[in-house]
């Protein structure tokens, strides 16, 4: 039996079981389906890599229908593919569980769990589809589901972001299915594979610079790279603090990273100039929006920002178009969407708590929420580069891949952007962990344990992230960053292992 | 073949005092930390950090040094945190500074990776002059800058004495007083020695950043009216003595700044225990309110004296045979290079400076030895009776103020034999100290003066009257309101002249590189944020605007 399909039906199911009859059983059936489908989707995402891995292909497809690729729908798990489902279903479930205690102030639950089930139908979608317009549709599910995600609070601050964010998001997805139309209208398919195939056959001078140009804006924006980047500071602190670290934490990079990289380097074929636009709005990123975030009050804008600037250094190493730049960047987007989800979850924690999320408002909760407080204070070394903890590393191997290939003012500013990085966060654990404790606080409470279970086990992930280099576990990263580095054999690989029976 | 660790005579007596600190600081918190909350943690992070600081010392490999190097100023982020008081913002700018360093340190590190193929710190030796230059200089600078910060030298030094003031005494002691000097140092004349080979400009570089460091820090320290704050800064002016040895480049200077930050790493451990001692009982550090402790606390006050002499560098005591020995690499610098204009004015200069502020080292001891254990008493205080601190306590003051003892008058016999010596080879005395000799000389010479001073003959006659002012008697047993504090001598420095503006903007975090660097970033941040106007058409018009030129760039 072939689970490919799964990835797609799973959380489509479970979003439509849902939706019917979420109002007929007792909340605690609601969050038992969707916890047991999120979890389901992250034990096939881990069964998936592990197959592929003992595999003797380098993909693996699925037909649609049983009919072959250049003509029928296939889905492909390869080694990024399986790499970025790991990274959504994990980072999935753990805001699942979390969002179990965390939605109770919300009123709908039901409605939450369709939107959240429909976005990782549309994130595992886009990850696994190995046709460009499927893409392009997963990509839209993806995105309409956050928009409505953003508005879940319904306050007018809410819906004046979700409004920024959906005519933005909406900009960037017409430039993308118009580089889309285009790449049709001059190879007549839309598989991925065939139509890398025949671009490689019949090259074309003026199609492929102007469609890269539609797609680095496209998908710049979904990643929000900088100038594209100011629908997402708006959006990702209005969103439930759970829907937050879901947005920030893996949709931008599935959405926009893993789109971007996967038709650069796989389909269309990146040049040189293409990978310095990409190393230099990556490095404007990291800079500008660190300088941002130093001056923000409100914690989950601040960690917006974060986000914005952390995605800038993946964009760096996977534009710097060597082995280990990409690994270094690849490792950066996992170890990101594990320290990030969690300080949105903790970001959540505090306001589950104490009822804000303004930094001047809050003092000294170490004291009375010791989990949220410990598991901030690693999320924080980890996004601050301290060792041992995982973003230390991944930083490590992005600047130690600028300086290898010569980019030493990348290089430079990649450390200067990791002490900025760290002062601001700093300020994070100062204002809201120490010192005395606030009087109004006297009586607040930790979070209840679904939500601590979520928080230490990411904590524990960013312990841990280091060991993800050693030889024993690396496959898991270099097989994502091998795709890549294969770049226009993909349609080699995935056009024979379609062709096996 | 490739080794992690690697134990030679440098990193030897490194390790060798890591444990001594870490066993005293055991002891002396056993008593400090008594009945404190988290007492369970507080351990598991000084055995920790006592661990990361032994993997960094012995490390061969630079990776693993920049991975316990960093992690060192999380451990002490963590512990600064365990003070009662607010704590928040010192442990934010300390881990800022420390932190932040280590950022340059991971780029400096690249640097050497691309140089030289290898993390193998023993088969590393760039020399600072062939087509690399411009690269091979920036690696060592980023490198010294961790040093710096994690030593504590100007201008990377703010964090020590905000921490000083903020941090538990035993922590204080144990990293930013020992720990971080130990291997702040360690680590720059080890990229000094074998991983770069210096030129003149880098030695230059460093004496002047050691003789600023003396004399800005000393300057600051005179001023203080917090006993721990002031003790802090002198953490940070003895660095200076180090860098300045390190940075003559010649075997007797590298060993004295050696063998100085061995020195410095008792003394000031001794005085920051004492330190704690005092506000163990007083339940202050604020000079002002100290006073008298002396007879009531006398093992503490000969500790503090010890420790106070060391390191104003009185002979016989050991913090005088090291900043000999640093005097003599600067002498030798003048003459061993003629020619060099510049580096012999630089040496001259530099001596100068360490010699001067050798003499404001003793005076601002003599100012806080006077305050808090001579001086008047405040009226709460017992006159009598005994206020000395537990065993645990006072042990570990006593035994490190009687190490400096031996380390001074045995200065050639134990710790340059077996600790200095063997690490820099070619040492050469140019005139030679008998520290045994003087110091059996000194005693005589006390003998003497105290004989003469019991003879009758010369017995000096004391009046003591009531003081008399604006036409009226003051009453002779002094209270509250006419109590004289230990520090107001010492307050007409800051109205002396030129010196007026200079601590004015001293204390106004002028000269902090922390503040300004803080108020360079968020300039820059409110610009942007004028931009963020959160007006969609304006971001719509970035993003169209940011495309056109992305097509102006890229498709030809």
């Amino acid at each position: 039996m072939n689970i490919i399909p799964l990835f797609v039906i799973i959380p489509l199911f479970s979003a439509f079981f849902i939706s019917l009859t979420g109002r007929l059983f007792k909340k605690g059936f609601i969050d038992a389906i969707s916890g047991v489908s999120c979890f389901l989707l992250l034990a096939l995402s881990f069964y998936g890599l592990n197959a592929l891995n003992h595999s003797a292909n380098q993909a693996m497809v699925y037909k649609v229908g049983g009919w072959m690729p250049p003509f029928g729908i296939c889905m492909v798990l390869d080694g990024l593919a399986g790499f970025m489902l790991i990274t959504v279903n994990l980072v999935a479930f753990f805001v699942c569980i979390f969002s179990i205690n965390y939605m109770e102030k919300y009123t709908d639950k039901p409605k939450f769990y369709t939107l959240f089930l429909l976005m990782v139908t549309g994130m595992n979608g886009l990850i696994i589809s190995g046709d460009l317009f499927n893409l392009y549709v997963f990509l839209e599910v993806a995105s309409i589901a956050s928009y409505a995600l953003v508005a879940f609070g319904t306050e007018a601050e809410e819906l004046e972001a979700s409004f920024k964010y959906a005519i933005m998001g909406s900009v960037a997805s017409g430039f993308i299915f118009i580089g889309i139309a285009f790449l049709y209208g001059f190879t007549s398919t839309l598989n991925m594979a065939d139509m890398s195939r025949i671009l490689g056959a019949s090259p074309s001078s003026w199609l492929v610079p102007f469609v890269s140009v539609l797609f680095l804006m496209g998908f710049g924006l979904k990643a929000a790279l900088v100038p594209f980047h100011a629908w997402l500071p708006d959006a990702h602190p209005s969103a439930p603090a759970s829907i937050s670290a879901m947005l920030s934490g893996v949709l931008i990079k599935a959405l926009g990273v893993y789109a971007m990289v996967r038709i650069f380097f796989n389909i269309i074929g990146i040049s040189a100039g293409y990978l310095s636009a990409l190393m230099f709005l990556g490095a404007l990123s990291m800079i500008v929006a660190v300088i941002l975030a130093l001056s923000q009050w409100d914690l989950k804008r601040l960690l917006a920002y974060h986000s914005i600037s952390q995605v800038g250094y993946v964009f760096l190493g996977i534009g710097l178009g060597t082995p280990l730049g990409i690994l270094g960047g690849l490792f950066h987007l996992f170890n990101h969407s594990v320290f990030k989800s969690l300080l949105f979850l903790n970001s959540g924690a505090i306001d589950y708590s104490t009822g804000t999320r303004d930094l001047r408002e809050m003092s000294g909760l170490k004291e009375k929420m010791p989990v949220t407080a410990g598991t901030s204070l690693i999320a924080s070394m980890s996004i601050a580069g301290i060792p041992p903890f995982n973003g230390f590393f991944s930083k490590l191997i992005i600047i130690f891949a600028c300086i290898q290939k010569g980019f030493y003012g990348y290089a430079l500013a990649a450390a200067l952007g990791s002490i900025l990085t760290l002062a601001s966060f700093m300020k994070v654990q100062k204002y809201a962990f120490l010192d005395e404790l606030k009087e109004k606080y006297r009586n607040i409470k930790e979070v209840p344990p679904a939500m601590k279970f979520s928080m230490v086990c990411l904590a524990a992930i960013c312990v841990l992230g280091g060991i993800l280099l050693l030889p024993s576990f690396k496959f898991f990263l270099s097989g994502a960053a091998g795709v890549l580095l294969e770049g226009k054999e993909y349609a080699g690989i995935v056009l024979g292992a379609a062709a096996k029976p | 073949m490739d080794t992690w660790v690697r134990v030679d005579a440098l990193n030897g007596f490194v390790v060798a005092a890591i444990g001594l600190f870490f066993a005293l600081t055991l002891v002396y918190s056993a008593g400090f930390m008594k009945g404190k909350q988290k007492n369970g943690q507080y351990y598991i992070y000084v055995i920790l950090t006592a661990a990361a600081s032994v993997l960094a010392v012995v490390s061969n490999n630079l990776l693993l040094l920049l991975v316990c190097w960093g992690f060192l100023g999380f451990t002490l982020y963590l512990l600064i945190n365990m003070g009662d008081v607010d704590t928040g913002q010192t442990a934010k700018k300390t881990l800022i500074i420390v932190g932040g360093s280590d950022a340059l340190m991971l780029f400096g590190i690249g640097l050497i990776y691309k140089i030289t193929g290898s993390f193998q710190m023993d088969k590393i030796n760039i020399p600072l002059t062939h087509h690399y230059l411009s690269l091979a200089t920036i690696a060592y600078l980023c490198l010294a800058i961790a040093c710096f910060a994690k030593a504590g030298a100007v201008p990377f030094h703010s964090w020590i004495p905000d921490c000083a003031k903020k941090a538990p005494i035993p922590v204080t002691a144990f990293l930013p007083a020992s720990l971080d000097k130990l291997l702040g140092v360690y680590l720059l004349a080890r990229i000094s020695l074998n991983l770069f080979a210096m030129n003149g400009a880098m030695n230059i570089l460093l004496m002047l950043i050691g003789a600023f460091t003396i004399i800005s820090a000393v300057m600051m320290a005179l001023i203080q009216h917090n006993m721990k704050k002031l003790l802090g800064y002198h953490a940070v002016s003895q660095v200076g003595y180090m860098v300045l040895g390190i940075g003559t480049g010649n075997p007797i200077g590298i060993a004295g700044g050696l063998f100085h930050m061995l020195n410095h790493a008792v003394y000031k451990t001794c005085l920051f225990f004492t330190a704690g001692n005092v506000e163990y009982r007083a339940h202050t550090a604020e000079l002002d309110k100290l006073g008298g402790l002396a007879g009531l606390m006398p093992l503490t006050y000969i500790a503090a004296v010890i420790a106070s002499l060391s390191i104003s560098g009185v002979p016989p005591f050991n913090g005088f045979v090291s900043k000999w020995m640093v005097y003599q690499g600067l002498v030798q610098k003048v003459t061993m290079t003629p020619g060099h204009q510049v580096t012999s004015v630089v040496a001259v200069l530099c001596l100068a400076a360490a010699l001067f502020g050798s003499a404001l080292t003793l005076a601002s001891f003599m100012k806080l030895i006077h305050a808090a254990f001579l001086g008047q008493a405040v009226s709460s205080q017992p006159k009598s009776g005994s206020l000395e601190v537990p065993a645990v306590m006072w042990f570990p003051a006593v035994l490190l103020a009687a190490v400096c003892v031996l380390f001074g008058v045995f200065a050639q016999a134990i710790p340059l034999k077996y600790f200095i010596m063997p690490a820099i080879p070619g040492v050469n005395f140019s005139g030679q100290w008998y520290a045994t000799l003087s110091t059996a000389l000194v005693i005589i010479g006390l003998i003497l003066g105290a004989l003469l001073f019991k003879l009758k003959a010369v017995k000096p006659v004391f009046r003591r009257d009531a003081s008399y002012t604006g036409s009226e008697t003051a009453a002779l047993q002094y209270n509250e309101t006419n109590r004289v504090t230990g520090t107001e001598f010492y307050n007409t420095i800051k109205e002396y002249g030129i010196l007026k503006g200079i601590y004015k903007r001293a204390e106004a975090g002028f000269f902090d590189i922390y503040e300004q660097g803080k108020a360079f970033v968020f300039g820059i941040g409110r610009f942007f944020q004028y931009l963020h106007n959160g007006v969609l058409p304006t971001y719509l018009v970035w993003t169209l605007l940011g495309m056109i030129v992305l097509f102006f760039t890229l498709v030809k």
